[in-house]
C-alpha cells in the first residue's frame, strides 16, 4: 500500500531552510521530516504494533522528553502527545497491544505511558540510568524487560514496584533486543549474552563477541518461518556482524561487514570509521537498515549479503532508526550522537526525524 | 583437440552462442561484449560484476547483459568462459553441435573411447557437469583472480596476499580474493601448457589479461596467458578455502550453492526445552559457555570482509583497512580504558575512552539536573488519577537511592535522589498545542536552558 502519496509538500514543513540556504543538507534524500520534532538529540524510535490501525511514532530524546505522532497514509505527522523524564530518554517501545508505552531514562526509572489516558507511571527503578526497555509477551507471562548501566537487567511486572527477576550482566548494559522467546543484550566490553524467555526468563548463552570493538546496537532477526534465529550487532567501529544461534555452519554462516566509513579514498586520507547507530530490520523482507554517526543510512540483504541502497550524507549523524509494523515506512533521526564529543555539539541546530517508503527499496536482491 | 575434460569441444559464449578457438578469446569476448559497463566502458569479469559495478559507481541498476541473444540475458547468472554454464543449455548446445557435425563428432569419440572405458559419450556427459558445479561454488572467488597485484608484479610471490591493494576501480564488486589461491593453482589445469613449470606466473597468469588499470602488468606478462586457467582446477582446494574464508564467499548468485541458504529450518525449538534450557543447550557449546561457533572471534583472520566494497571505498582500501583494524583489535581486546583509534589509513570517529556515546553525554552537568520532585509536576493537571496503584505514590517507595552502588568509575554520578518519586508526570501536553487537552507547556520544553529557574523545591538535592 502506498504510503505517501507525494514526496514533496509536506517534506520539508516549512522549516528546512534556516541559516544558510546555499547548501542545506539536513535532508539530502528529500524525505518526509516529521513536525515538531524534539528539542535535543533523539535517541529512539519506535513505530505502533499492526494491534493499532494506523501508524504512531513515538521518539525519546535528550531533552527529557517522549513524543508521539500519528502518521498518516498522506505522510502527514500529527503530533499527538507528549511525557517527560526527569533526565534523557534513552529508549521507548510498545507493548504488544498497542495500549502502552515504556519508556527508559537516565533518571534511573521506566515509565508506563497509557495512551489512552495520557498517564505514566513509573513502573522500574535501577541504580544507575536504564538504557534499554523492552516488552516481553509470552504465552504464560508478560513484562517488561529493562537494561541498565547499573549491570542488572531486571524483569518488572508493571503492577508491583519490585522487579520479578534481576539478572546479573557481565558489564553495563548498551543495548538490547527481544523477539519472543529470544533476547539479546549486548554490553560494555564486548560482552554478548543471549537469553531465552519461555517459562521465564533464563541465560541461554554468553557469546564471545564477533567484533572487536564496543557494541552499540542489535537487533534480532528471524527464519523464514519467522523464529528469532540470530542477530546483527553493531559496534562503533563501522561494522555489523550477523550471528545465528544455531547455525549449521558457524564458520560460513556467521559473518561481519563494514559500513558506515568514509571512502577514505585510495590514496593518502586516512579512512573515517563511524559508529553504527542502530540497526532495524524490515519486519517482511528479513532485510535489515543501519544507521551511522556519517550522517547515513543503508539497507543490506544479509542473505545475499550485499548491500542495497546507501543513502546520501546528511549533515548530522543518525542518531536511530525504526520500520513501522508492516515495513513501508523507515524513520530515521538526524541529531548529534557524541561521537565527536562535546566540542561539536550545537544545541542550536535542529534535530530531525525523518520517514521514508521502504517498501520498494527493501526488497533483497533475487538469490540463484 | 580431443583433449580430456574438454567443455563441450570448441568454447562458445553463452550469451551470443558464438564460438571461439580458445576460451582466452572467449573470455576476452565476453568482457568486451557483454560485460563492458555502457557508463564508463569498464571491463568487469561477470555480468553480476557489471551489476555491482554499475549500481555502486554509477548508481544505476541494469537487468540485462549487453550484446545478448534473448533468453540468455540473465545478468544474475555468473558466467565466466565456459564456466558457470547451466547445464540444460550446455545440453542444448551439444546436442546442436552433434547434429550440425555428427560424422565428425562420431569419429571423434570413437578415438577417445579407445583412450577411456567404452561408453566414453555417457563419461563425457557425466564427468562434465561436475566441474561446472563446483566451479559456482567458488566462481565468486575466482571471479577476480585477475586482481593482479599490481605492485611489485613482476617479483610477485605466489601468495600475492596484498591482491587488493592497488587496484582500486578494477572489482568494486569483488570481495578479496583468497591468499590462498596461488598455491592451488598448479593443479590439474588443462591448459598447462603455456604454464608448465610457471609456478611464479601462475597466480598472474590467473589474471585477467590486463584490465583497465593494470598497465604495468603487461610486461611481466606473456600476452598468451590463458586467463582462467586457474580456476577449473580449483575444486577440491576451493572447498577448504570456503570454511576458511567464509565470509568472502559471497557474490549472491553462485555462492548460493557453496553457503548454504542460512537457516534452513532451524530444528523446532530455538532454545531446546526451555525448563532445562541451560543445561541441554550446552550441546555444541563447551562447558565454559564458549559458544561454538566464535570462529568469528578467534579465526586468525581479522574481520571478515564480506562486504568489502560496500563501504563505498575500493578494495584497496578496504583490505588496508582490514588490516588496520586488526591492530586496534588486539588492543583493544585487553580492555583498556582507551581505544586505539587512529592508525595510519583509518581513523575512528569516537572518542577515545571507551565508555558509550551516552554515558559520556550523561556525565555533562545539563543533563544531570533532574527535576526532582514531581512538586512542580501538577500542572493543574487531572494529575496521578488512575494511575494503575502503581508505586504508592510517594515515598513509600523502597530507597533505591543511594542504595546506589557507587556507579561505575567513569559514570560518576547519575543525579542520585530525587528518584524518590516515581515522578509521575501526568499528562503533559506538547507545546505544539494539536491534540488533546493541552496544558501550558510544561517544563517539558525547556530542560536545557538555565536549569537554575529551575523550581526552587529542589530539596531532594540532585542539584549539581
Amino acid at each position: 500500500m502506498s504510503l505517501f502519496g507525494t514526496t514533496s509538500g509536506f517534506g520539508t514543513s516549512g522549516t528546512s531552510m534556516f541559516g544558510s540556504t546555499a547548501t542545506d543538507n539536513h535532508n539530502p534524500m528529500k524525505d518526509i521530516e516529521v513536525t515538531s520534532s524534539p528539542d535535543d538529540s533523539i535517541g529512539c524510535l519506535s513505530f505502533s504494533p499492526p494491534t493499532l490501525p494506523g501508524n504512531f511514532l513515538i521518539a525519546g530524546s535528550w531533552a527529557n522528553d517522549v513524543r508521539c505522532w500519528e502518521v498518516q497514509d498522506n505522510g502527514q505527522t500529527i503530533p499527538k502527545a507528549q511525557q517527560m523524564h526527569t533526565g534523557p530518554v534513552l529508549d521507548v517501545c510498545w507493548s504488544d497491544d498497542g495500549s502502552k508505552v515504556f519508556t527508559a531514562s537516565c533518571d534511573k526509572t521506566a515509565k508506563m505511558w497509557d495512551l489512552n489516558s495520557n498517564q505514566a507511571i513509573q513502573i522500574a527503578q535501577h541504580d544507575a540510568p536504564v538504557k534499554t526497555v523492552h516488552w516481553i509477551k509470552a504465552p504464560n507471562y508478560s513484562c517488561v524487560m529493562t537494561g541498565s548501566w547499573d549491570k542488572t537487567l531486571k524483569f518488572w511486572d508493571t503492577r508491583s514496584p519490585s522487579p520479578m527477576m534481576t539478572l546479573q550482566l557481565p558489564e553495563r548494559c548498551y543495548c538490547a533486543d527481544v523477539v519472543y522467546p529470544m533476547a539479546a543484550v549486548a554490553t560494555a566490553e564486548r560482552g554478548l549474552i543471549v537469553y531465552q524467555l519461555e517459562n521465564q526468563p533464563s541465560e541461554f548463552r554468553r557469546i564471545e563477541s564477533p567484533l572487536k570493538h564496543q557494541h552499540r546496537c542489535v537487533a534480532i532477526f528471524k527464519d523464514k518461518q519467522n523464529k528469532p534465529t540470530g542477530f546483527a550487532l553493531g559496534s562503533i567501529e563501522g561494522r555489523v556482524a550477523i550471528h545465528y544461534i544455531n547455525p549449521p555452519n558457524p564458520a560460513k554462516d556467521n559473518f561481519t561487514f563494514k559500513c558506515h566509513r568514509s571512502n577514505g579514498t585510495n590514496t593518502s586520507a586516512p579512512q573515517d570509521i563511524y559508529a553504527v547507530n542502530g540497526i532495524a530490520f524490515h519486519p517482511v523482507h528479513g532485510t535489515l537498515a543501519t544507521v551511522g554517526s556519517d550522517g547515513r543510512f543503508s539497507f543490506w540483504d544479509k542473505d545475499a549479503r550485499t548491500k542495497l541502497k546507501t543513502s546520501e550524507q546528511l549533515d548530522q549523524p543518525i542518531s536511530a532508526c525504526c520500520f513501522n509494523h508492516n515495513g513501508n515506512i523507515f524513520a530515521y533521526a538526524s541529531s548529534y550522537d557524541w561521537s565527536k564529543g562535546h566540542e561539536f555539539y550545537n544545541p542550536q541546530k535542529k534535530n530531525y526525524i525523518f520517514l521514508r517508503n521502504a517498501a520498494e527499496e527493501l526488497k533483497p536482491r533475487n538469490k540463484k | 583437440m580431443g583433449r580430456k575434460k574438454k567443455k563441450q569441444l570448441k568454447p562458445w559464449c553463452w550469451y551470443c552462442n558464438r564460438d571461439f578457438d580458445d576460451e582466452k578469446i572467449l573470455i576476452q569476448h565476453q568482457k568486451a561484449k557483454h560485460f563492458k559497463c555502457h557508463i564508463c566502458h569498464k571491463k568487469l569479469y561477470t555480468g553480476p560484476g557489471l551489476a555491482i559495478h554499475c549500481m555502486q559507481v554509477h548508481k544505476e541498476t541494469i537487468d540485462a547483459v549487453p550484446n545478448a541473444i534473448p533468453g540468455r540475458t540473465d545478468i544474475e547468472l555468473e558466467i565466466y568462459g565456459m564456466e558457470g554454464i547451466p547445464e540444460k543449455d550446455m545440453d542444448e548446445r551439444r546436442r546442436l553441435l552433434e547434429q550440425k557435425t555428427q560424422e565428425s563428432q562420431k569419429k571423434k569419440q570413437q578415438d577417445d573411447s579407445d583412450e577411456y572405458d567404452d561408453d566414453e559419450s555417457t563419461a563425457s556427459t557425466s564427468f562434465q557437469p561436475q566441474p561446472v558445479q563446483p566451479q559456482q561454488g567458488y566462481i565468486p572467488p575466482m571471479a577476480q583472480p585477475g586482481l593482479p597485484p599490481v605492485p611489485g608484479a613482476p617479483g610477485m610471490p605466489p601468495g600475492i596476499p596484498p591482491l587488493m591493494p592497488g587496484v582500486p576501480p578494477l572489482m568494486p564488486g569483488m570481495p578479496p580474493v583468497m591468499p590462498g589461491m596461488p598455491p592451488g593453482l598448479h593443479h590439474q589445469r588443462k591448459y598447462t601448457q603455456s604454464f608448465c613449470g610457471e609456478n611464479i606466473m601462475m597466480p598472474m597468469g590467473g589474471m585477467m589479461p590486463p584490465g583497465p588499470g593494470i598497465p604495468p602488468l603487461m610486461p611481466g606478462m606473456p600476452p598468451g596467458m590463458p586467463p582462467p586457467v586457474p580456476r577449473p582446477g580449483m575444486p577440491p582446494m576451493t572447498q577448504a578455502q570456503a570454511v576458511t574464508a567464509p565470509g568472502i564467499l559471497n557474490r549472491p548468485p553462485a555462492p548460493a550453492a557453496a553457503v548454504p541458504t542460512p537457516q534452513p529450518p532451524v530444528t523446532k525449538p530455538l532454545f531446546p526445552s526451555a525448563g532445562q534450557a541451560q543445561a541441554a543447550v550446552q550441546g555444541p557449546v563447551g562447558t565454559d559457555f564458549k559458544p561454538l561457533n566464535s570462529t568469528p572471534a578467534t579465526t586468525t583472520e581479522p574481520p571478515k570482509p564480506t562486504f568489502p566494497a560496500y563501504t563505498q571505498s575500493t578494495a584497496s582500501t578496504t583490505s588496508t583497512t582490514n588490516s588496520t583494524a586488526a591492530k586496534p583489535a588486539a588492543s583493544i581486546t585487553s580492555k583498556p580504558a582507551t581505544l586505539t583509534t587512529t592508525s595510519a589509513t583509518s581513523k575512528l570517529i569516537h572518542p577515545d575512552e571507551d565508555i558509550s556515546l551516552e554515558e559520556r553525554r550523561a556525565q555533562l552537568p545539563k543533563y544531570q539536573r533532574n527535576l526532582p520532585r514531581p512538586g512542580q509536576a501538577p500542572m493543574g493537571n487531572p494529575p496521578v488519577g488512575p494511575i494503575g496503584g502503581m508505586m504508592p505514590p510517594q515515598p513509600g517507595i523502597p530507597p533505591q537511592q543511594q542504595g546506589m552502588r557507587p556507579p561505575l568509575p567513569p559514570h560518576g554520578q547519575y543525579g542520585g535522589h530525587h528518584q524518590a518519586m516515581p515522578g509521575y508526570l501526568p499528562g503533559a501536553m506538547p507545546p505544539y498545542g494539536q491534540g488533546p487537552p493541552m496544558v501550558p507547556p510544561y517544563q517539558g520544553g525547556p530542560p536545557r536552558p538555565p536549569m537554575g529557574m529551575r523550581p526552587p523545591v529542589m530539596s531532594q538535592g540532585g542539584r549539581y
